[in-house]
């Protein structure tokens, strides 16, 4: 390559990819609107890293159990965080996603994905599809400590003889 | 005329800038375009992953594995795309860079492109797993049954393997060129399935986008040109020039002229030293194709090639009926008077490679005196159209020399052992040599040789002109 | 299902083998009767004993307050009279409209598979009302400065906070051939805080499929979503609709299904699955 077109394409990549990079800033920018309060690091970039995926959005998310934002909740320390907070962009197959997180008080009362890459709908729409499943497969808990039973409609009288009822009665 | 031209000439040296040919210059503008149009096409992609928040994405290891997998697959694919267009014979190309060069740098690319691809592949596969997580084996299922479009992404890569594979051991176990040939259209199928998982996965690429329409002209633009310049065009002039076999002229033992006549050839704009790809329509070769330069120039009703067959096909040429329909692909190629820059012109050949060297001794601009032709043979025997040669070059005032002998085992040099032991080189052979272009047409390696005497004589790149041929 | 019996008093040793950390008498279940089944209200700390009656007031009084607007099994509701033509709906209360209008807006994003017209031209709020009296009471007990806390009313489950520091509340999913047994076990991890179940075996209340009778193919449907009212309208609607409807709902709304079929096999989205690893 002669010293003329190098040095012309150097300048016409180096343009390109800037302009390019500028655009993307500007982007991330305008997903970015973090609020004035500082926000624990941990609780921040941990809680937007559990939600890497439309798919791990649901409650069997392995990370978001034991996401150390989900232990911030009960005693809130005087001036603790407060307002919402957008996570970084995390890449996943389907794209990028972006997790917007609102804390009050300290604790975590939302997170919402922002960026579910559904706009040609499809890829959302084959990565949470309900899918044959054995029932040794279904999720169980770790903990094996279930607090509520969800079940078609009870009515008083079959909430009597409901596991529901079973788990009021007991004492704790 | 010499005499006018010799003190301007004189002049030009001393300030040691040789003339350049305007046509160099003019040529030389449009292979810089598209040498900057190819780079910025790298840099674009590139662009278009930044723009979409790419430099963003690159916070955790996992993030940035993913997005650099993202950047291979864009920047590989532009390579593979680049790659079809080299070898797609597009008129501006062939003008620029020749078909030798393109095609050697649509070899060039294969491997990178093919290396970007998989470490496309390798890097999403890894950086997914370690979101998901999964083993990276479980990923690769789960992309499979998950993702859209992936099974044939999947297929298309494969094929991409294949074809690089078996381009290598195609080449250095010389398999037939029709083999390797057919291997090759793969590619294209490889590039055609991997394109609907690059619109389906991830949203860089999403309905509605500049980057999608951008994408997908590029697609359209490849695929048009290749189907344009391989297929209509060749088959549009081959039915327009009604080309047929006048004569076969029998040149030496499994070596033939073959004289071809048909209509309104001026409008190929073939020049002396092109060759064409040309299959002959008889039930033994019409399933062949050959690339064949022009031994003589071409006229606007006449076309001759001198061709040495190899093999079955030997016979074949050298049998061929008068009035055997031909058609053709072409004019290709670099190795003409266009791409002159000096005034004084010296043409190498050995073997078959005379051919394109007799079409150009014809037609070339050179005043009496300053072209030298250098014949290069192990016997004196086995040199062809050498009686042609020694007319044109009395007719138009050129030297000929013919060089005949062995060359030294394990010597790298185009010269016979004896001219090595003399410390004879181009340079002490052709007077003025830093005034000429010289044009080498022989066998692979032995062109190789004479292009390295020529550079370490000081010529630059742009006055050395060489042809190849392996088979 | 190992920790599964079919006598309820087995069950509770079992899903609470050791007891929790805070398990004492002060964290026990608080239960109250309204809208016709049983509301379940659970802390996921000691809490006072006042505080705990407080909670069990609001909650009963939101609950109530909805019952008395828009039950069907109360003549003097506001939704009954509207129903036998007494009142207009017009007329009607801002929060009924504003109820019908939700519940509209709900048939209008299901495709009409969701509806609060009965099949008998009965108009029938249930569906969107239990979701919205839970979501108000939830915000009650927020307003009383709870924060770990879970409600669970006819098997429709908000929860909010922990139930222990740093362990999630857990949800079991009812197994229809057993009604003694659960499926499942979800933690109500973020951002998922909210499950409801529907079942074409059970009242069926407001189910009602969009076309003809069409049995639907599910017997049991479970839906996880980041509000109760989603949850609740989708459970019903997947049952009501169908394929086309679990297909389309897990399309569109970031939630979790598992759904039981009427040969008791099971289709679950990607999050209710056992961990692969």
């Amino acid at each position: 390559m002669r010293f003329r077109a190098l040095s012309l394409a150097a300048l016409a990549s180096l343009s390109v990819v800037g302009i390019g990079w500028q655009m993307g800033a500007q982007l991330t920018a305008s997903q970015q609107t973090l609020s004035a309060v500082p926000v624990a690091p941990a609780a921040h970039t941990g809680t937007a890293a559990t939600v890497p995926n439309p798919t791990a959005l649901g409650p069997a998310a392995p990370a978001a159990t034991g996401s150390p934002a989900a232990t911030t909740a009960p005693a809130a320390p005087a001036g603790a965080a407060s307002g919402t907070f957008d996570g970084s962009v995390v890449q996943t197959r389907f794209g990028p996603v972006q997790v917007s997180v609102t804390i009050a008080s300290g604790s975590i009362t939302e997170v919402t994905a922002l960026q579910l890459t559904n706009d040609g709908g499809r890829s959302v729409m084959i990565s949470n599809q309900a899918a044959p499943i054995l029932r040794s497969e279904v999720l169980t808990a770790q903990s094996a400590q279930v607090q509520n039973v969800s079940g078609a409609t009870y009515t008083t009288h079959g909430y009597l003889t409901s596991l529901q009822a079973a788990l009021d009665a007991a004492q704790f | 005329m010499s005499l006018a031209t010799h003190p301007t000439k004189r002049a030009q040296r001393r300030t040691s800038v040789p003339r350049i040919h305007p046509n160099y210059r003019r040529r030389m503008r449009l292979a810089d375009g598209l040498q900057i149009i190819a780079v910025v096409s790298v840099a674009l992609v590139i662009a278009i992953f930044l723009a979409d928040g790419g430099a963003a994405r690159f916070g955790t290891p996992a993030d940035a594995i993913t997005s650099l997998g993202v950047v291979t697959g864009l920047v590989g694919t532009d390579l593979l795309l680049m790659m079809m267009l080299l070898a797609a014979r597009l008129p501006s190309i062939d003008r620029a860079f020749g078909h030798d060069s393109a095609m050697a740098l649509h070899q060039s690319l294969g491997k990178p492109a093919l290396y970007l691809i998989l470490g496309h592949g390798v890097l999403l596969t890894i950086g997914y797993s370690m979101v998901q997580p999964a083993s990276v084996f479980a990923e690769v299922w789960i992309m499979l049954t998950t993702l859209p479009d992936m099974p044939l992404a999947f297929v298309g890569l494969g094929l991409l393997i294949a074809v690089v594979v078996t381009s290598l051991v195609v080449v250095r176990r010389r398999f037939r060129y029709e083999a390797w040939h057919l291997v090759h259209l793969l590619s294209y199928l490889a590039v055609l399935v991997s394109i609907p998982h690059q619109l389906s996965v991830g949203s860089l690429f999403r309905e509605g986008s500049v980057q999608r329409y951008y994408w997908l002209a590029l697609y359209v633009g490849v695929a048009g040109s290749i189907v344009l310049f391989r297929f209509i065009v060749p088959i549009v002039r081959s039915l327009r020039s009604q080309l047929v076999v006048k004569g076969v002229d029998p040149v030496a033992r499994g070596v033939v002229s073959i004289r071809l006549s048909g209509r309104e050839l001026r409008r190929l704009k073939a020049r002396s030293g092109q060759f064409f790809i040309w299959r002959f329509w008889t039930p033994k070769l019409w399933w062949q194709a050959h690339p064949f330069s022009l031994s003589a120039a071409p006229t606007g009703n006449a076309l001759r090639i001198t061709v040495r067959g190899l093999g079955d096909a030997s016979a074949a040429l050298s049998a061929l009926p008068k009035g055997t329909r031909v058609s053709f692909e072409g004019p290709y190629g670099l190795f003409t008077d266009f791409a002159r820059t000096s005034p004084r012109i010296v043409l190498v050949a050995a073997g078959i490679g005379v051919a394109p060297i007799r079409s150009l001794l014809e037609t070339a601009t050179f005043a009496p005196g300053q072209a030298t032709v250098i014949l290069r043979s192990s016997t004196a025997d086995d040199t062809y159209l050498v009686d042609e040669l020694a007319h044109l070059c009395r007719v138009r005032g050129a030297e000929l020399r013919i060089i005949a002998g062995k060359r030294s085992p394990g010597a790298n040099s185009w010269l016979p052992a004896d001219a090595v032991r003399a410390r004879i080189t181009l340079g002490t052979l052709v007077p003025k040599l830093r005034e000429a272009d010289v044009y080498i047409c022989g066998p692979r390696r032995w062109t190789d040789e004479v292009v390295r005497d020529a550079r370490s004589a000081g010529l630059p790149t742009r006055q050395i002109h060489f042809e190849r041929f392996d088979w | 299902m190992p920790r599964s019996s079919n006598r309820p008093g087995g069950v509770a040793q079992n899903v609470n083998p050791a007891g929790p950390p805070n398990g004492d008498g002060g964290s026990g279940a608080i239960t109250l009767r309204s809208m016709g089944t049983v509301l379940s209200i659970r802390f996921g700390g000691p809490v006072a004993p006042e505080l705990g009656a407080q909670a069990r007031e609001a909650v009963g009084s939101v609950f109530a307050s909805w019952d008395t607007r828009f039950s069907l099994y109360r003549d003097d509701s506001e939704l009954s009279r509207i129903n036998r033509g007494e009142l207009r709906l017009t007329q009607a209360s801002p929060i009924l409209r504003d109820c019908y209008a939700a519940a509209l807006d709900w048939r209008d994003r299901t495709d009409g598979v969701f509806t609060p017209h009965r099949a008998d031209g009965v108009l029938d709020l249930s569906g969107v009302v239990k979701a919205l009296a839970i979501d108000e009471a939830g915000g009650a007990l927020r307003g009383l400065g709870l924060v770990n806390w879970s409600l669970n009313a006819g098997g429709d489950i908000l929860v909010a906070g922990d139930q222990a520091p740093g362990l999630d509340w857990v949800a079991g999913l009812v197994d229809p051939d057993d009604r003694g047994r659960t499926l499942a076990a979800v933690p109500l991890a973020l951002p998922l805080r909210a499950v409801a179940t529907s079942g074409s075996a059970e009242r069926g209340d407001h189910i009602w499929t969009a076309v003809g009778d069409g049995a639907s193919p599910y017997r049991q449907v479970s839906v996880f979503a980041r509000d109760i009212v989603t949850a609740d309208v989708l459970a019903t609607t997947i049952v009501a609709g169908g394929e086309a409807a679990l297909a389309r709902s897990t399309e569109t709304w970031p939630i979790e299904v598992l759904a039981v079929l009427r040969d008791s096999s099971l289709l679950a989205t990607a999050g209710l699955r056992a961990d692969r690893d």
